[in-house]
């Protein structure tokens, strides 16, 4: 039930895969907000929040990572060297960088403002870099653009498990219900 | 409390002819200020290391006034203010624990003095004026001057010495509120 089979996703996989999608997706929308709004006391929890979320997708993401090399995950579904498979293992391999680099990259740019980095409104993570405004802005800099190619990626993600799903291959039913 | 300086217009007594000495009695004296924080304000504290007054209340120009505050010990009314404020960014604490302000001229104004002075933040020295009042402080006796209240009020833009982090989301202009008390040390 819990671990992957060689044609299935079970369901520790299924739960990681889902609760990270809704997690990104609150964070992206937290993330853009917070590049709107004007900062002042009734929204600065907001940022923690979004440092909160960032390191627990972090967590999970690394969980996941683990997880996968005590029970891999099945393959695509159909001729492995077909272009939408090669495509779709691009993806995922993408995915997975960004889903660790986007979180690090805050954490990079958080630390060098030399403001405390806390999470959950009561722990303080470790100093990942020095104070350093070159860091600071590189960091945010980067936080940024990967976000925005994090996005991109969703997208062609969702499109491509959606036009499969239209297709009826499985795909989508595996992530789903698990069969 | 009363207004001291109306001895100043009135002529002091002989024993204050002469320009008096004072020095800061510093756990009862204290540093506020207040800058912009998007709709709201961030406040704090900063403890006052060493003020050094001479007091001419004959002559209210051949005044002078020395105040050095502990920039490394600052407050803000919120840890991340607190943080961001004594960090490289603005205050730049670790180089530059203090923050000095000397008097360059003081002549009376109002009911009070308007002091004109250098101060100097992360190093920069930059002019300033502040509004200073006197008044005795509680429990001494009408015409004992021995222990005197100054407030010092004036505003600096943070700009100006290089203190410009975090100027998207925070005020440029910082108001000073100082309340000195001084007792005479001659």
């Amino acid at each position: 039930m819990w671990r992957n089979s060689p044609t299935q996703f079970g369901l520790a996989s299924r739960l990681l895969h889902w609760t990270m999608a809704a997690l990104i997706l609150a964070l992206l929308v937290l993330g853009t907000a917070l590049g709107w709004i004007k900062p002042n006391l009734s929204t600065l929890w907001l940022y923690g929040l979004h440092k909160t979320m960032g390191l627990t997708a972090l967590s999970l993401a690394v969980i996941r990572l683990i997880w996968h090399r005590i029970s891999p995950p099945p393959p695509p579904l159909g001729p492995t060297a077909h272009w939408q498979n090669r495509a779709a293992r691009a993806t995922h391999l993408a995915l997975y960088l960004l889903m660790l680099a986007i979180p690090l990259s805050g954490w990079i740019a958080s630390s060098a403002t030399g403001l405390d980095v806390v999470i959950f409104g009561q722990i303080t993570l470790p100093a990942i870099t020095p104070t350093s405004e070159a860091l600071e802005n590189a960091g945010f800099a980067m936080h940024g653009i990967l976000t925005k190619l994090l996005l991109a990626l969703l997208l062609a993600h969702i499109a491509g498990a959606v036009l499969r799903g239209l297709k009826g291959d499985g795909t989508l039913r595996r992530i789903t219900k698990g069969l | 409390m009363r207004m001291l300086l109306l001895l100043l217009a009135l002529g002091a007594s002989p024993a204050f002819a002469a320009p008096a000495k004072y020095t800061l009695q510093p756990d009862a004296s204290l540093i506020e200020f207040e800058t912009d924080f998007g709709t709201d304000k961030i406040t704090g504290q900063m403890p006052i290391t060493r003020a050094d007054l001479t007091l001419d209340f004959k002559n209210v120009s051949a005044s002078h006034v020395a105040v050095t505050l502990d920039s490394a010990h600052a407050e803000a009314s919120f840890p991340f203010a607190a943080q961001a404020m004594k960090g490289p960014k603005v205050l730049d604490s670790v180089d530059f624990p203090q923050i000095s302000f000397e008097s360059t001229s003081v002549t009376a104004k109002g009911e009070g003095a308007e002091v004109k002075g250098r101060v100097t933040i992360r190093g920069v020295t930059k002019p300033m004026v502040m509004l200073a009042m006197i008044w005795r402080q509680k429990g001494h006796q009408a015409g004992d001057l021995s222990h005197l209240t100054i407030r010092l009020t004036g505003a600096v833009n943070r700009s100006d010495f290089g203190a410009v982090g975090w100027s998207d989301m925070v005020g440029d202009q910082v108001r000073l509120d100082i309340l000195a008390r001084i007792a005479r040390s001659d």
